[in-house]
């Protein structure tokens, strides 16, 4: 029997007769078919809340199918008919008492879903009373009926005992019952501004019973719940991540990953570094597993890993075969392998991994190929000995003439040349025979580059800037920045070649461009080169600091703060949840005896341990308080730092991070600019202008 | 929590919307086609399958999973666990293609009522409910001849006569009362062997998934222990909740009461040693010039304890620019899709010590001289199964059945087949 024919758009009088009709409907056959008509207009979107009153007079009839359906109905449409709603109110209150369990349930279940105050003040009673109904089935499903209460008020929750006879279920001899509690507690504590979740070990440890008894979601939600521990004792922590452990090869990716989550928080708060070695070796195998799933999951999986390598990089350090491309897998997924790969890349596989990249770059997907040839790029810049390789590996892919390898090739070796200075010149002829061919304004300014740090050894170097300088104001700021420095450096290197060329620039830079970046730079490259000629050579040709792939890695309190939501959106993002998901609070570790010491890179580790605490408190007392985290008052108590140092610390930050991920910006160049004395707005940039005379500086 | 879900036609039509929470415009439906079509238009490459399964809006993110020319998508806008959102959808694909037997647009049309019962069962204001098949069918009965007749007869059951459902039992996964004539239980060993090897046959990765998927046709509760020669092969395995995990741990013994019907009994990944010798071979060699190339790929067995490969076929995507391919092989037949740009051989059956299978030919591009084309390389998609044959080795002991009295039929199939298996050329 199809139901497709009652998709067809009924008539909503008519099936008002047949819902009304007197004839004989033995087992309500003709009632059940009409009702299904109905549930099949609501779905397509026809409005069918003027049979309300009809549909809520089938609410009787004693047929699980029939009562099913009227429910459905009733959930789609009360919130359009609230006055109408509480004429279903009386079979409710019949329903909540039946016999039936299931019956039961599905009342309960159903009221809670309708969003209507006087619904809701009938509901309470009868909420309280399935919370201890003698069916499991009730009590779990009433559990879950307190989160959707909560939502739609709030107070009603906190204050009409509903947390307390939650917590109640947290003992419940039922596992589902427990799970769908604990479930219901995270969600409102998640919510609340009054509430927090916080288990003790006692409670944790009768969670955990819980666990191995109940259904591959309760499991989530249980585990979920145990980052709401703080262990404070040696040795706890390290208990729960054993008895959780066995979740790591549950069938369940979300099971698995949530437990994977739970087990890298608790290592926070593990003493021995041999413990927390042995926990790394049991999380390599279930993330690998991840692998061999459907492409959503491995998505998951991926950029999950890439976080939990950050953190401990010994965690699949010897298995980077498995994140090895395969040509079909999607997009998404390569891109997020590759990236897996480059960060295991070491000395004792990267012959492997080149080989890899090597291929990848052949493949027709043009940005997974870019992405491949840039980490060749990355690759040489990261591990010294193979840098040789990877320059060869990239001169091979120059040679295929296919342009956007080209390009991104070149952009590449920019950052090769300036990791290793005065090792691999003898490319740059090679580099030179694509000039023509780029378009990307990153390739160009790349290859300007090139050009004019190696000024003095490529004989025509004058003659390419010339080339390029003939578009010069047609090209965007990146190129013309490049172009301007290119300029200034061939011209203190080589004078005679470049003294037509630098008063041309200098010119454009400063009269006829809009950007003041570009401005203030051609201003004090002219004040540099009028004034003091060694200076400017000084400051323009000094040597590059030194720059590494280290500065890839992902700002640690930032990737702290992500490990807190493994598995979650912002864990695929890559960013704080609190940046893109409204009325979200914030997690961090909260400090206990055993919590370590968090190692935030050399050097800065206690100004940012403490500065993030500091932040987070901030956060928290946004949020209004009136949370039981212990341990906060000590924090609160230790010296704040004040705002503005902590966004200057932000600040330096990004600013290490924009410089890490532009690879090679001219450092000093930007420094300079910053400090720059004749910033001037301007008017007094024209007057400047007019003061300064072009000729005075022709050497 | 997961709040709302949309399933698509192909055609990123509107067919099932359900909203635990606050009713989400169908305007995100329509974001969410755009995002596709935006996306899918960014190459000639990208597929369906390319589109990204987590797509942000400025509202919500639209977590969203492909079946069967299908969508099922779920917008949330907490901080949810996108896995857990996925392994949900892939549970309703799975219980829709379980009641019905396959799943399609047509299909959950014909069944809407009976497919918004299971999302009533399945998930209760956004928490995953019940989504073990054996205990939904207790609750949303499945269209089976049977029921069709009682509906049509008018024998409706009435609530009173309705169990309670044993979702609650301690055995979630198992209803009470099956009953069977004849008891039998069947097990599938089945490997998978995911592969990338170099033009030298040598494999760059290898490794090997395996699942013992079970058909389970036993009467009342029956406790079984299965046991294996060689436990030991396996590794990093995951179970099927009915699998009692510290008899696992300790004696390396499978102790379970079954699900009734199939379900997937536990997987494992294969221990493979490093100079592990891979069933097949397959040496492609292919010259690019700028015009086109000449290409020839050799089949031959290697290592299956003299087994037959069954159902081989040879897939290889060509570059876009390729409009022309002719090619000659001495077992079984090519075709060349001039649309999708993939030859693909299909070889059959390759008996041990007979001719290895030979393909040769040679295949042009329309767009002389495209640098791209001439540098582009190559990938051959593998497949293959063979019967009765355990790359592992892993072999089933005995099975003890406890807690009944009758004596089950047993039966044990092992089958090795091509996963993820790609040559590179």
């Amino acid at each position: 029997m199809s139901d497709a024919k009652f998709f067809q758009r009924g008539k909503i009088q008519e099936l008002r007769i047949e819902l009304n009709s007197d004839k004989k409907d033995r087992n309500y056959i003709r009632k059940k078919a009409t009702l299904k008509k109905i549930v099949a207009n609501m779905t397509m979107g026809n409005d069918m809340s003027s049979l309300y009153p009809d549909v809520i007079a089938c609410m009787a009839i004693p047929v699980l199918e029939v009562k099913k359906m009227v429910y459905l109905f009733l959930i789609n449409y009360s919130k359009a008919k609230p006055d109408m709603a509480l004429d279903a109110i009386n079979t409710f209150r019949r329903d909540v008492e039946d016999p039936n369990p299931l019956i039961r349930a599905l009342a309960i279940r159903t009221m809670g879903y309708i969003h209507v105050d006087k619904v809701t003040t009938y509901l309470i009673q009868p909420l309280r009373h399935c919370m201890r109904d003698q069916d499991p089935y009730v009590r779990k499903t009433a559990a879950v009926c307190v989160a959707k209460l909560f939502m739609q008020d709030r107070h009603l929750v906190e204050n009409a005992g509903f947390i307390d006879l939650l917590r109640e279920m947290l003992v419940d001899s039922n596992p589902s019952v427990v799970a769908n509690a604990i479930a219901a507690l995270t969600e409102i504590s998640e919510r609340s501004d009054h509430i927090q979740l916080k288990l003790n070990m006692s409670i944790a440890s009768k969670l955990v019973t819980a666990l191995n008894e109940c259904s591959e979601w309760g499991q989530t939600y249980i585990l979920e719940s145990l980052m709401f521990v703080v262990p404070q004792e040696p040795g706890d922590a390290e208990m729960l991540a054993e008895r959780i452990a066995p979740r790591l090869q549950h069938a369940n990716s979300a099971v698995v990953l949530t437990a994977v989550k739970v087990i890298v928080y608790l290592m926070n708060y593990m003493t021995k570094d041999e413990d927390i070695a042995n926990m790394c070796k049991k999380l390599s195998p279930p993330l690998v597993t991840l692998l061999s799933s459907g492409p959503e999951v491995q998505y998951v999986g991926l950029r999950n890993i890439l976080l939990v390598i950050q953190k401990h990089p010994d965690i699949l350090k010897n298995d980077i075969k498995i994140f090895f491309c395969k040509y079909n897998d999607p997009i998404y997924v390569k891109m997020a392998k590759l990236e897996i790969m480059f960060r295991l890349a070491s000395e004792h596989n990267v012959e492997q991994v080149l080989s890899e990249l090597k291929e990848y770059a052949t493949e027709v997907d043009v940005d997974f190929v870019r992405k491949a040839v840039r980490s060749i790029g990355r690759l040489a810049v990261k591990i010294e000995s193979t840098a040789q390789k990877c320059v060869e590996a990239l001169l091979e892919l120059i040679q295929t003439k296919v342009n956007y390898v080209v390009q991104e090739s070149i952009v590449v070796i920019k950052d090769i040349f300036r990791k290793y200075p005065n090792q691999y010149e003898s490319i740059i002829g090679v580099l030179c025979e694509n000039l023509d061919n780029l378009d990307e304004p990153e390739a160009k300014a790349a290859m300007i580059w090139i050009i004019g740090q190696y000024a003095d050894r490529i004989e025509n170097s004058d003659e390419l800037l010339d080339d390029f300088l003939y578009t010069f104001l047609e090209e965007t700021v990146e190129v013309q920045l490049a172009l301007l420095t290119a300029t200034v450096k061939l011209f203190i290197k080589r004078p005679t070649a470049g003294q037509d060329l630098v008063p041309k620039v200098l010119k454009w830079a400063t009269e006829e461009v809009d950007n003041p970046d570009l401005r203030d730079r051609g201003y004090i490259y002219w004040r540099l080169l009028s004034t003091d000629v060694a200076a400017a050579k000084a400051v323009v040709l000094s040597e590059k600091p030194h720059i590494s792939t280290e500065t890839d890695n992902m700002d640690p309190v930032l990737l702290e703060e992500l490990l807190l939501h493994i598995a979650s959106l912002s864990a695929i993002y890559h960013k704080a949840p609190t940046t893109f998901i409204p009325h979200c609070k914030p997690r961090f570790l909260i400090p206990s005896p055993v919590l370590r010491r968090q190692n935030y890179g050399t050097g800065r580790g206690t100004m940012i341990h403490q500065d993030s605490y500091d932040h987070l408190y901030g956060n928290d007392n946004n949020n209004g308080g009136g949370s039981n985290r212990d341990g906060l008052d000590e924090l609160a108590t230790s010296p704040k730092q004040p705002h503005h140092q902590r966004l200057s610390y932000m600040e330096q930050s990004f600013d290490q991070v924009a410089e890490a991920s532009i690879g090679n910006q001219e450092y000093y160049e930007q420094k300079i600019n910053a400090e720059n004395p004749y910033r001037t707005d301007t008017t007094t940039a024209s007057a400047t202008k007019g003061g300064v005379d072009l000729m005075s500086f022709d050497l | 929590m997961i709040e709302s879900l949309f399933v698509l036609s192909s055609t990123g039509k509107v067919i099932i919307e359900k909203h635990w929470h606050e009713l989400i415009p169908r305007r995100i439906v329509d974001y969410f086609n755009e995002q596709v079509s935006k996306a899918m238009a960014a190459g000639e490459d990208v597929t369906r399958e390319d589109v990204l399964p987590i797509i942000s809006s400025p509202k919500y993110q639209l977590v969203n999973i492909y079946r069967d020319g299908l969508t099922y998508l779920s917008p949330v806008t907490k901080e949810v666990d996108p896995m857990m959102v996925f392994e949900f959808l892939h549970r309703i694909h799975d219980i829709i293609q379980e009641y019905f037997g396959s799943v399609s647009e047509t299909i959950i049309k014909e069944n809407f009522v009976t497919v918004y019962q299971l999302l009533e069962e399945m998930m209760d204001d956004g928490f995953p409910l019940t989504t073990e098949p054996n205990a939904l069918k207790e609750i949303v009965p499945a269209p089976t001849m049977l029921n069709k007749v009682i509906n049509t007869m008018g024998a409706t059951t009435s609530v009173s006569t309705r169990k309670m459902p044993h979702g609650m039992s301690n055995l979630p996964w198992r209803k009470a009362g099956v009953k069977y004539n004849s008891n039998e239980i069947f097990f599938d060993i089945i490997e998978e062997i995911d592969a990338i090897v170099d033009s030298t046959g040598k494999a760059v990765s290898c490794e090997a998934h395996g699942t013992i998927q079970t058909n389970s046709r036993l009467s009342g509760m029956p406790d079984l222990t299965l046991t294996f020669v060689n436990p030991r092969l396996v590794d990093d395995c995951s179970f099927h909740p009915s699998v009692r995990f510290n008899k696992w741990d300790s004696d390396k013994v499978l102790s379970f009461v079954p699900p009734d019907g199939q379900f997937r009994l536990m997987s494992y990944r294969v221990n493979l040693s490093s100079q592990q010798n891979l069933p097949v071979q397959v040496k492609p060699s292919i010259n690019v010039g700028a015009n086109g190339a000449k290409f020839d790929i050799t089949v031959s067995l290697r290592n299956t304890d003299g087994k037959a490969l069954e159902n081989v076929v040879l897939t290889l995507p060509l570059h876009k620019s390729t409009t022309t391919l002719t090619a000659q092989c001495n077992v079984g037949q090519y075709m060349f899709d001039p649309v999708g740009k993939v030859l693909r051989w299909d070889i059959g059956k390759i008996v041990p010590r007979e001719r290895a299978p030979v393909i040769s030919g040679s295949f042009g591009f329309g767009a002389a001289g495209s640098d791209a084309a001439a540098n582009a390389g190559y990938n051959i998609g593998v497949e293959f199964l063979i019967n009765s044959h355990s790359l592992s080795g892993l072999k089933v002991d005995v099975l003890k059945l406890f807690n009944e009295s009758y004596k089950p039929y047993k039966g044990v199939r092992t089958m090795t087949k091509a996963g993820r298996y790609q040559v590179r050329a």
